[in-house]
């Protein structure tokens, strides 16, 4: 990230950690401290998450004033550098790669076999970065072909390795 | 002394045996694998490890960890030299040298250099890690919760500082973000559930393996997946043995970087990325062969290959006699070691004695196959680097998955997983380092445990805190680590220096006199 961006992103961050800090606060005050126990009111189980809440509200304080002084509140947003951002092939493949992850670690994993999950996810993944639409099927065989044998291979080895050598339940 | 030799010679003894010969060789290869592809790191490698060993005889599995941890360390010099891409952090100083002899033809003969000084520096800290182990393990003895609290603090604000060397303040954020993390879930006094919000799940607590999965393999996965493809360089790799000449040649070099990576690797989370930079930094200044720094010193990828390597064995020094781990992947091997029942610590030098020796043991063998594995098969090997990473990573990422998993057999942790591996990229993403995020989950349950119980023994009382002797050493260095960073003790550090460099001028120091 570029200096200049790096300040926005330093005086967003400070203000999300500023509310972080001061939630874990708020909280830890309000955690139980068992005074109809007889507790010893320094073992309260808030004490450190409220220290370390302080701490945090410090520190992103700090934050937040250095990223004013370099003038990082002038975020300068528009729909142009949104677009540009979205577009960027960087930050597509980014979001591309996380989706196929987030789907198979929280979709497909509860809900279909272990083997076909896994399996699914390689192909659909080698497929969709590998593969170009706009290129003769034929020059691309073996990409399809790797894709497949990938897939196979990957969800056979890891679920038998797992299963029946860890003997691991699996999901 | 002797009592340790004799404890050591009957560890090695004990795996001078066929199966555990080759459970050496497998994993100390696979290491190099792992470490030379990059965006599969040391760390990421040991975690998913410790999910697959975790069946198997403590001595096994952590044997197993340590050939891994070693193996890949040093492997990551692979795609430095010839990628000019640190195959883990721990190589970055290795490609501003490695890769400038690769591109002269001299891939060989830097991979072979830098294979040698991982194994001199490997042997260094293995040294260092039979003789100081018990040394501070007996001093750990002393400590009580006021010690282990500061400790605590200590290695926080040390690691924060370090691996963020541009933004401290981020790495101490970083830092207390960990800690805030341990402390979600039943606490050990009173069984109170903090910050569970009802979850049952979440008054388990956030386990550390499926988080460090997460930040270290999920993070990295996406990481890779958003930079442009590498290209492999087209170097011939002729003689790989280095010459004796150049080892003898930079002795000094090797036995200097050799204690550097040593003593970064003992401080707590700073690991072996800062131990390379620190060894070269070190070695440019005192090289007489400075403007060659950079542009292909062999030198040079010595000290940053000596200095990376002899961190491994310098960062289980922390491990085992104070349960505080000195790098990130030693972080994993902490927690491979308490998933399988052993207690490192103060008391390991009383409940297990012996297994001190045994990792002394396990370090030797590991480094010995890293040196014959790194000096074979290097050409076979170099292939593995034209795996494009379309084809890596899903598999990388189902590694992930299962391995999270295969601990408790929970979707929890796979979710774990996942939400710490978004937190790991974005914290990369806007330079945070995550080794002390990691370091805070770990040393987290420590401080709360200590700091509460430093207070109900003294009954709130602030001031034994202050004056015991090793907690006032801790403290100075935190208030010293601190203040360092600040603009006002630079200026008036550099002012002193000024007037006592005019003082000392011959000049200067005539006119004083007089």
């Amino acid at each position: 990230m570029q200096q200049k961006n790096m300040v926005k992103a330093d005086f967003v961050t400070s203000i999300v950690l500023l509310l972080f800090g001061t939630a874990i606060l708020i909280m830890s005050i309000y955690m139980p401290r068992f005074e109809g126990l007889g507790v010893n009111p320094y073992s309260v189980p808030g004490i450190v998450p409220g220290l370390l809440g302080v701490i945090l509200l410090i520190l992103s304080l700090i934050l937040f004033i250095r990223s004013i002084v370099r003038k990082g509140y002038r975020l300068g947003l528009s729909s142009e550098i949104i677009k540009q951002y979205f577009t960027d092939p960087s930050t597509r493949n980014f979001l591309l790669a996380l989706m196929l992850s987030l789907v198979y670690g929280v979709f497909l994993l509860t809900r279909i076999p272990y083997s076909l999950a896994t399996g699914l996810y390689i192909l659909f993944f080698i497929l969709i970065f590998e593969y170009r639409p706009k290129e003769n099927m034929s020059s691309q065989k073996k990409t399809i072909l790797y894709s497949f044998v990938e897939a196979i291979f990957v969800s056979a080895g890891v679920t038998l390795v797992f299963r029946y050598l860890f003997l691991v339940d699996l999901p | 002394m002797l009592d340790g030799i004799v404890r050591f010679g009957h560890a090695v003894m004990m795996f001078m045996n066929p199966g555990n010969l080759f459970d050496v060789l497998w994993s100390t290869q696979l290491g190099i694998i792992v470490g030379m592809l990059p965006g599969l790191t040391a760390t990421m490698g040991v975690a998913l490890m410790t999910t697959l060993t975790y069946k198997m005889a403590p001595e096994n599995a952590v044997l197993i960890l340590m050939c891994m941890y070693i193996g890949a360390i040093y492997g990551g010099s692979r795609s430095a030299i010839l990628l000019n891409i640190p195959g883990t952090p721990a190589n970055a100083a290795t490609c501003l040298d490695g890769h400038p002899l690769a591109k002269q033809g001299k891939a060989g003969e830097a991979i072979g250099l830098a294979t040698t000084g991982s194994f001199l520096g490997s042997l260094f800290g293995m040294i260092m890690l039979a003789f100081f182990t018990p040394l501070i393990g007996n001093i750990a003895l002393n400590f009580k919760s006021f010690e282990f609290f500061w400790l605590c603090v200590f290695g926080i604000v040390i690691c924060g500082n370090l691996t963020a060397p541009k933004d401290p303040l981020k790495g101490w954020i970083a830092g207390f973000f960990g800690l805030f993390v341990a402390m979600i879930g039943m606490e050990g006094m009173h069984a109170y559930a903090r910050f569970s919000f009802g979850s049952v799940q979440l008054s388990g607590g956030i386990a550390l393996i499926p988080a460090m999965v997460g930040v270290f393999g999920f993070s990295e996965t996406l990481m890779i997946m958003k930079q442009p493809k590498f290209v492999l360089i087209d170097s011939k790799i002729e003689r790989v043995i280095p010459r004796l000449s150049d080892i003898i040649k930079y002795k000094r070099t090797i036995l200097r970087s050799g204690v550097i990576g040593t003593i970064i690797g003992a401080i707590p989370g700073v690991g072996e990325d800062i131990a390379a930079w620190v060894s070269y930094d070190f070695a440019r200044r005192a090289s007489k062969e400075r403007d060659l720094f950079g542009r292909g010193s062999k030198e040079g990828l010595l000290a940053a290959e000596t200095g990376n390597n002899a961190c491994v064995p310098g960062a289980m020094i922390p491990v085992l006699s104070l349960a505080v781990p000195g790098s990130a992947p030693a972080a994993v091997l902490l927690a491979a070691m308490f998933i399988h029942g052993v207690r490192p610590g103060p008391l390991i030098m009383i409940e297990f004695p012996d297994f001190i020796y045994q990792v002394v043991a396990m370090t030797l063998l590991a480094t010995c196959a890293m040196f014959v594995l790194g000096l074979s098969m290097v050409r076979a090997l170099v292939k593995v680097l034209t795996i494009p990473r379309e084809k890596m990573m899903p598999f990388v990422f189902v590694l992930c998955a299962i391995g999270s998993y295969a601990i408790q057999s929970r979707m929890f942790d796979v979710y774990v997983m996942i939400i710490f591996g978004i937190i790991g990229y974005y914290m990369r993403a806007m330079e945070y380092p995550v080794a002390p995020t990691v370091l805070g989950i770990i040393l987290g349950d420590l401080l709360d445990k200590n700091l509460r119980r430093a207070l109900v023994l003294t009954d709130g009382e602030m001031i034994p805190f202050f004056t015991r002797p090793i907690s006032l050493i801790l403290i100075l260095f935190i208030v010293l680590t601190i203040v360092g960073r600040t603009n006002l003790f630079k200026k008036v550090m550099s002012a002193m220096m000024g007037k006592i460099n005019k003082i000392f001028r011959r000049g200067s120091y005539q006119e004083s006199i007089t």
